[in-house]
């Protein structure tokens, strides 16, 4: 039981139950509130009926011509509050935002080793496009997956062909 | 910020000379771009672009001076080339001068009345310094110049800006009015494009309170052409501000069927329901709204039996919570018994299904408040045994082992506060719980990395207890045993954030501040997060462990500086992608920051850590905001206290104190950059009256907090602030009001230009008035020493106001003998003085103060000698302790050890250095 809304500037003092998950990146100020300006539509929270952030989900929508697509920045919630299908909930309005916003498809990076997260998304019908090596810096670097869902728009589904070969970040565009 | 502009406009050679300077500017190198800057303006001194590139990287440079000097030549040739003009306004925004911004570009449309591309930076100048009225004008200016409808809502959203920002009514409304006909006409022609434009359109509605209008327009056309498929969810606010209630409730009613989970329905739908059955009004007569108690629950339950087998949602189960709640606020507590059976039953039954979700309790607590007080203490074991569990069951898998942890918490939320025999032995009987769970083989809870893991509360509800027990005895020796088994669940979960937030709380509650800050550093925060978390960790250091606060106030100081330098440019790209909703919010958020407390007080604090050397002074501090905000995450600390030990005021009250304890801290920064300026300027009687102020606002400020601010109210908490520091500084055994005071007397008396009766004299008098106080505080100031471990971290709260005060001192002393002797003549000792020898007669008495102070702070330094004393910590129960060693190698002991002798070391070489100091001065 869940309250989705648009994230707002002052959810970020309050998303302290989220962010301290050691794999939830806290990003610098501007980071997020460039994408409040720029796609407000793509930033939406889950609160709890006690006003308590869940998770959240923070995305936009990039590329040219059939590269035309939605992209998944940041999608987390809370350990006291997952295995409720709350990521799904999130996914899913970033899915039909991305409809509306007539995209190819949408896109999202994970951790290889982030195994709950993978099959989570394959649950919800992404697929993994490519590997690309070493794209998250650290001690080791770790490589991540490029994982990819159609639109309705790509009839075709020429979107989610999957590439034989990894790529290195820099190809990545 | 990268410089280079994104349109080149010459392409040429002047690009390609260009470039290498950019190029320097960019990676920083800003020495090597102005030579390359120099470079170009040989071949050619007048390329206006390489002059604004010299500017900035000689603004970068810190040569200020120069840069300007080029700045305002070449803003006297008014240039209107964009390259330049880019380059300007980066080194002008660099520099705080946005206003020059908006004056370059106004001359620089004057020259080239048809560039569409000035003119949009002509309005994003004065997006920056906040001009609405004449953003207004260059927007529609643009608009005309190419008719594209951004621009023509850029004017609508500033006329907007220029309502919401007056206090005038009527011309409040006149250009709301405004604003709406503008929209109105391009509705009427068929114009609208964008989805930002419907929200905007709908932003001047709201702010005219025209509901009616606002509820058609969402049922309209345009609505639904631009927000496809969300006029039901966003007609709800209408139809409650028109009482729809019948409307509306049908609208929640078919939202609800296709979303059961979705609270933000369920909140609207009991408003509807409770007015109908007040009679509210028969609006339309289409479908059957639920106008009773009955067919509401009966909605609900149908929403129960839709979801599927095996997968019960929490909403509904919930809502059956929310109906109770709503129908005994409304004066039918009997219906509410008669038709959903007792709360207590029903907060059960919810545990009994949910109890394996981590969120179980979360979900519940709220609710638990509907049980009669007494029926809830009375009935508390119901939740712990609805699953055939007691606080001895030993669960043996992950899902059981939730069950269990869940019927504990809601047990421990209802059972009456325990004495501190009882939560001893709970809090132990838990921690056997967690040690079996962490010990069994193969782990009853396989460790995933990411997720936490249930057993993870048996551990921090057993630190809960042994905080209770803790704070009822005064005794830190629970507190140690509760930082072992939080140690152990810490390094064992890394995922999860609840038992670091406890250890960094727990130390801080035993004064432990390296310990604290090493927990601190496990929970990685950053960023926003220094503003929501400071309470928890930095604004304690000063106190705990002083050694280490500058640098994290440091932290704190650079997000702060850096957000307030780059949230400017966020307005300018909520225009850019026309997100015109989040214009408002990104104002007040920027104003929010800016006003922040915790953010001044950080400032000031770091000030006071540590003074600059004489006759440098600290900055004279903005003046603080009339509304300061308080910006502390308060909840990221879960407390299991019972329902009627929630304290309602706790965030008002302890931020008042925070307020007061900041302004203490401005009022003594202020004096002291008064001191210092006072003792610089040639003419200082302006300053001089300033510091009169300040010192007698200080005084009385100090007297009124020692008033006001006897003892904390409440009992510590390991959820809640620790009590406000202000507490040790105005109700220390010596009046640091007076010692304050009569010091920086002493410093407006030296500084003091008039000689003889007003000079010499007057410093002579003051400093004896000093020296008195000095010795006054002495006795009381020596006996510091913390009774046991408990009352360490009031000691060193203690300690670190001598300090802070052995800082000012020695820094106000510094500025008196600069004024009386300066450094130069020093320096030159041969060559005679030139102070007059009334001046040089004030040597002696300032000496004098010296002495006394030097004294007072020896003997507090020789009283530290004793303090270790205090320090046998209690061994830890030998399951953890094994663990805690073999493993791991930190046993808790050794890290409060640790903190203690780094607190104790830096106020040694603290005191010694301004001991030196101050018997120098002899």
């Amino acid at each position: 039981m869940t309250t989705i809304r648009p994230f707002t500037c002052e959810d970020m003092l309050y998303f302290n139950n989220v962010n301290l998950d050691p794999l939830t990146e806290t990003y610098g100020l501007g980071f997020y509130t460039q994408y409040l300006a720029h796609w407000p539509e793509y930033f939406q929270v889950a609160e709890s009926p006690s006003g308590e952030i869940m998770g959240y989900i923070m995305g936009k929508a990039e590329g040219h011509g059939e590269n035309w697509h939605g992209h998944v920045t940041a999608l987390t919630v809370s350990p006291d509050y997952r295995r409720l299908g709350l990521a799904a909930t999130l996914m899913n309005l970033l899915e039909e935002v991305s409809e509306k916003k007539k995209a190819y498809f949408v896109d999202l990076f994970v951790r290889v080793s982030n195994k709950v997260a993978i099959n989570m998304y394959k649950n919800l019908g992404y697929i993994v496009y490519r590997t690309v090596l070493e794209y998250y810096s650290g001690d080791p670097d770790e490589d991540a997956y490029d994982m990819r869902k159609a639109c309705s728009r790509d009839v075709n589904k020429k979107s989610v062909i999957p590439l034989s070969h990894p790529v290195r970040p820099e190809d990545v565009d | 910020m990268a410089v280079r502009p994104q349109h080149m406009h010459d392409g040429g050679i002047v690009e390609r000379r260009l470039r290498p300077i950019y190029d320097w500017l960019d990676n920083g190198v800003n020495k090597k771009a102005l030579q390359e800057a120099e470079k170009v303006l040989k071949k050619s001194p007048t390329l206006q672009a390489a002059r604004a590139l010299k500017a900035l990287a000689l603004l970068r440079l810190g040569k200020k001076c120069e840069a300007q000097a080029v700045l305002e030549a070449l803003a006297e040739e008014k240039p209107s080339d964009d390259t330049t003009l880019q380059a300007m306004t980066i080194s002008y925004r660099e520099s705080q001068q946005l206003q020059k911004v908006c004056e370059a570009y106004e001359a620089a449309v004057r020259a080239e009345p048809s560039s569409e591309e000035l003119h949009s930076h002509l309005f994003m100048a004065y997006v920056r310094v906040g001009d609405h009225r004449a953003q207004h004008r260059a927007a529609l200016q643009l608009y005309r110049i190419a008719p594209k409808n951004p621009y023509y809502f850029w004017a609508v959203m500033s006329i907007v800006l220029q309502a919401k920002s007056t206090e005038d009514v009527s011309k409040k409304s006149i250009l709301l009015a405004l604003a709406q006909r503008m929209v109105d006409n391009f509705i009427m022609e068929n114009k609208m494009e964008a989805e930002q434009e419907a929200r905007l359109y709908m932003m001047i509605l709201e702010l005219q309170e025209k509901w009616e209008d606002l509820l058609a327009f969402v049922e309209g056309p345009v609505y639904a052409q631009l927000v496809p498929g969300s006029m039901l969810q966003a007609s709800i606010p209408y139809l409650r501000r028109l009482g729809r209630w019948r409307r509306l409730n049908l609208v929640c009613k078919d939202l609800l069927w296709e979303n059961q989970d979705r609270w933000d329905y369920y909140m609207p739908y009991f408003d509807s329901v409770f007015e109908l059955m007040k009679g509210a009004e028969c609006d339309e007569s289409e479908g059957s709204a639920d106008d009773t108690a009955e067919k509401c629950h009966e909605f609900i339950c149908s929403l129960v039996e839709s979801v599927s087998a095996g997968r019960a949602l929490r909403g509904p189960y919930l809502a059956r919570l929310e109906l109770w709640r709503r129908l005994a606020a409304h004066e039918a507590g009997g219906e509410a018994a008669a038709l959903l059976g007792s709360a207590r039953a029903l907060c059960v039954q919810y545990l009994r299904v949910f109890a394996a979700k981590p969120c179980a309790v979360a979900d519940l607590r709220p609710y638990l408040a509907i049980i009669p007080q007494q029926e809830r203490e009375d009935h508390c074991r119901d939740f712990l045994t609805c699953l055939d569990f007691d606080e001895n069951s030993e669960p043996d898998n992950a899902a059981d082992i939730q069950r269990h942890v869940s019927c504990l918490c809601a047990w421990r939320l209802c059972a009456p506060p325990p004495d501190a025999a009882d939560s001893l032995a709970l809090a132990d009987a838990l921690r056997a719980h967690y040690l079996r769970c962490v010990g069994a083989a193969p782990a009853p809870t396989p460790p995933a990395p990411t997720d936490a893991s249930p057993a993870d509360a048996y551990a921090t509800l057993a630190a809960h207890h042994y905080c209770y027990a803790a704070v009822q005895r005064h005794e830190a020796g629970p507190l140690v045993q509760a930082l072992g088994v939080l140690e152990l669940c810490a390094r064992r979960s890394p995922a999860q954030p609840h038992a670091k937030l406890l250890l960094l709380a727990l130390y801080h509650m035993l004064g432990a501040g390296s310990a604290a800050d090493a927990a601190f550093a496990r929970l990685e925060a950053k960023h926003v997060q220094l503003a929501s978390l400071g309470w928890l960790h930095a604004a304690r250091l000063p106190a705990a462990a002083p050694a280490l606060a500058a640098a994290r106030l440091a932290d704190v100081h650079t997000f702060y500086q850096h957000h307030a330098k780059d949230s400017v440019e966020q307005l300018t790209y909520a225009y850019k992608y026309g997100t015109f909703e989040k214009l408002v919010e990104l104002g007040a958020w920027r104003a929010r920051l800016e006003a922040c407390a915790w953010a001044a007080l950080a400032a000031r604090e770091r000030a006071l850590l540590q003074p600059p050397a004489p006759p440098a002074g600290p900055p004279i501090p903005p003046a603080l905001p009339d509304a300061l905000t308080d910006n502390r995450d308060l909840s990221v600390i879960v407390s299991w206290e019972p329902a009627q030990r929630r304290d309602a005021e706790l965030r008002a009250r302890t931020f008042e104190r925070d307020v007061a304890y900041l302004r203490l801290k401005d009022a003594l920064v202020r004096a002291l950059a008064l001191c210092a300026e006072a003792a610089a300027a040639h003419d200082n009687t302006h300053l001089l009256r300033q510091l009169d102020v300040c010192v007698d606002a200080f005084d009385a400020a100090m007297e009124r907090c020692r008033r006001e601010y006897r003892t904390p109210e409440e009992d510590l908490s390991v959820s809640a602030p620790l009590p406000s520091r202000i507490f040790a500084l105005v109700q220390s055994p010596a009046s640091y009001g007076a010692l304050y005071t009569r010091l920086l007397r002493v410093a407006r008396a030296a500084c003091e230009r008039g000689e003889g009766e007003g000079g010499a004299g007057a410093v002579g008098r003051a400093a004896a008035a000093l020296s008195a106080a000095l010795r006054a505080a002495r006795p009381a100031l020596a006996h510091l020493a913390p009774a046991s471990l408990w009352h360490t971290r009031d000691a060193l709260e203690q300690l670190s106001n001598v300090l802070e005060f052995a800082g000012v001192m020695t820094y106000v002393m510094g500025v008196c003998r600069e004024v009386v002797t300066p450094t130069n003549s020093r320096k030159a000792s041969k060559k005679k003085a030139s102070v007059s020898p009334e001046r040089a007669a004030t040597g002696p008495a300032l000496g004098e103060a010296g002495g006394e102070a030097a004294a007072l702070l020896g003997e507090v330094r020789a009283r530290l000698e004793a303090w270790p004393a205090a320090w046998a910590a209690p061994h830890l129960a030998s399951g953890v302790e094994d663990r805690l060693a073999g493993e791991y190698r930190c046993p808790v002991a050794g890290q409060l050890e640790r903190s203690y002798r780094e607190a104790l070391r830096h106020a040694r070489d603290t005191l010694d250095d301004k001991i030196k100091y101050l018997k120098s001065m002899q």
